[in-house]
């Protein structure tokens, strides 16, 4: 178990009983999730390493946050976006969230680990006829639930400007009802794109779950934190 | 009258009441700790040149500048923070002098950062600069002072996490990184995105030692121990160097009686272009970013025409109080104010004892006694 881990892998330094003793006052670790798919992996992936939270696997539960009393940890999910800012802000001092998220948010964290799984890509797609548009820098419209990374790719990786639109959801519409050229998403199997006739004109960049840090944590609990990245490496 | 005139633009506030005392009270500590090492306050414009904050001073980007234009034409920028206009005034007006000039200073610093939501434009710094000794003393000085003065405003628990950027420059020069490789690859260590690194380093086909070398500078952060450990990772006489500093400083600070504040981090490389050498941070819960942020920064001076080695370090005043709030510290009391309430009658005896007991230096206040 991890708790066990930890004091095992210190044993007989002086540090480690002090670590004991200071289990009754310590603090509680925060991780905000991301919700879906990338919370239940990785509290799997947490469960490999000796990390449990009963109260999270009641999916009927209204509970906003579940806590493990016996390892001191807390864990709660919230809406992607707003994982890097939780974590920006130190009320949560763990998230679990994906790359897309923490390129489009741009907060002030450390990005400690690449956790492999919900990999797909950013992608700029569009119907076959777009891809002439991308090759000279002429002005084309992008539609993007990702605005940032969509400026980012355009004005400093392509030199070409770009008329960027904000969509919410169902980006794959834009180029269909000819509300922009090409769109910006996220990529996995690429079957939403074929059904509509568009496809992937161009990559951006491999995504995948990332776990983040906020930077205060970091230095006042560095020795549970980095065990626990340690640990969580030895089982991707 | 308007409703919308009591509002204050995003980013600004009022302070007052007991927060105001609070942060009087904090302030007034804070400056007794850094006087009693010898500073003396300056006290330099809000606004200044553009150039003063320019990209080759290396300080907050232009974007994040508040600019302006006088009568002339010329562009003026209300302060980021304190240190190049320090640097400016040292260079102007101590010009020949040889022995260290000790400065101290504390306002408000203003930054355009409107897409941070929750994040202050106008916060109050304090802080001190030590101009003409590069001595690892002075190094010690300055995070001994810094920490003193944590200490006395009511702060118990934090740490002072502490650098060298000798370090990192040792081992890319030793690998032959270009300028903007080194750059790109700062952003990624100082993130501790050790993945991003090793892709970059990968790409542009580090040399495998040089390569293990930086991957490691991420994850060099701990206790006075990680240098030892770092000690084994590299062998250039600049990365070597640097870590001698960091020992010696150690001494200096056990002698000091601080050192349990004090942790050690390889990998903290600041965004502000003008720090050389030591560089420190000091983190406490409750706020998510460092409260206090210092360094040496040996050729900033030259830049305004004067050659000399310099540190500072400044103490992000609201972030402190924040943190001290959060954490229920008691901040030592400020002046209880009595209050005495008099009627026309008896006016002149209540003025009186008011007038007595101000001049024992208690505060009154005088109440007509029909809102009692």
């Amino acid at each position: 178990m991890w708790n066990y881990c930890l004091l095992r892998s210190n044993d007989g330094s002086p540090a480690a009983s002090e670590w004991k003793e200071n289990m009754s006052t310590e603090r509680y670790l925060t991780f905000a999730l991301g919700k879906g798919r990338l919370a239940s992996k990785t509290m799997e992936l947490f469960e490999k390493i000796g990390i449990t939270c009963e109260e999270m696997k009641d999916k009927h539960s209204r509970k906003l946050i579940f806590v493990n009393e016996e390892y001191k940890l807390r864990f709660f999910l919230a809406k992607s976006p707003d994982v890097p800012t939780y974590v920006e802000y130190g009320a949560a001092d763990i998230g679990v969230v994906g790359k897309d998220t923490i390129m489009e948010e741009n907060r002030r964290v450390y990005e400690v680990l690449d956790l492999g799984y919900g990999k797909c890509r950013m992608c700029v797609c569009g119907p076959g006829s777009a891809k002439d548009l991308l090759k000279h820098h002429e002005m084309i419209r992008v539609a993007s639930k990702y605005p940032n990374i969509a400026k980012d790719y355009f004005y400093n990786k392509k030199h070409q400007t770009v008329d960027i639109i904000k969509l919410n959801g169902s980006v794959e519409l834009g180029p269909i009802v000819k509300l922009s050229d090409v769109i910006v998403d996220i990529v996995e199997t690429g079957s939403t794109l074929q059904e509509n006739g568009l496809e992937v004109l161009e990559e951006i960049c491999p995504l995948s779950a990332r776990m983040i840090v906020n930077q205060v944590s970091m230095q006042m609990e560095t020795e549970r934190i980095r065990k626990l990245i340690h640990d969580l490496k030895k089982n991707l | 009258m308007s409703r919308k005139l009591v509002h204050t633009p995003e980013g600004v506030r009022d302070i007052y009441g007991d927060e105001k005392e609070r942060k009087t009270v904090v302030e007034r500590l804070l400056a007794e700790k850094i006087h009693g090492y010898g500073y003396r306050d300056i006290q330099t414009p809000t606004f200044e040149f553009f150039d003063v904050f320019s990209k080759e001073v290396g300080t907050t980007p232009s974007k994040e500048l508040y600019k302006f234009f006088d009568k002339e034409g010329n562009t003026l920028v209300l302060r980021p923070d304190f240190t190049p206009s320090i640097a400016r005034c040292a260079a102007k007006y101590f010009m020949d002098e040889n022995v260290p000039i000790r400065l101290s200073y504390q306002g408000n610093t203003f930054s355009n950062t409107s897409n941070l939501q929750g994040k202050l434009k106008e916060v109050t710094q304090m802080g001190a600069e030590m101009i003409g000794d590069a001595s690892v003393y002075a190094d010690a000085e300055m995070i001994a002072m810094t920490i003193e003065a944590l200490y006395h405003a009511g702060l118990s628990d934090f740490q002072i996490s502490i650098g060298n950027l000798e370090f990192f420059k040792g081992i890319c020069a030793e690998a032959g990184l270009d300028e903007e490789t080194e750059l790109e690859l700062r952003e990624f260590i100082s993130g501790k995105n050790y993945f991003g690194a090793e892709e970059l380093l990968e790409r542009i086909k580090a040399p495998d030692r040089d390569k293990e070398a930086l991957l490691k500078v991420g994850d060099l952060f701990g206790s006075v121990d990680i240098l030892k450990e770092a000690g084994r990772v590299v062998t250039n006489s600049r990365s070597k160097d640097a870590l001698n500093r960091l020992k010696t400083l150690y001494q200096v600070l056990c002698d000091y009686g601080v050192e349990k504040y004090v942790s050690f981090d390889l990998g903290m490389l600041s965004k502000y272009n003008y720090y050389t050498g030591i560089i420190f941070k000091g983190y406490t819960y409750g706020v998510g970013d460092a409260i206090v942020k210092g360094g040496r920064y040996d050729n900033l001076l030259e830049h305004f025409g004067k050659k000399a080695p310099a540190i500072g370090f400044v103490i992000v005043v609201d972030d402190l109080l924040s943190a001290m709030n959060r954490q229920n510290t008691a901040i030592a009391g400020t002046e209880p104010c009595t209050s005495l309430y008099y009627t026309k009658d008896n006016f002149t005896e209540k003025l009186k004892e008011a007038r007595r007991m101000r001049s024992e230096g208690r505060h009154v206040e005088l109440l007509p006694a029909e809102i009692k």
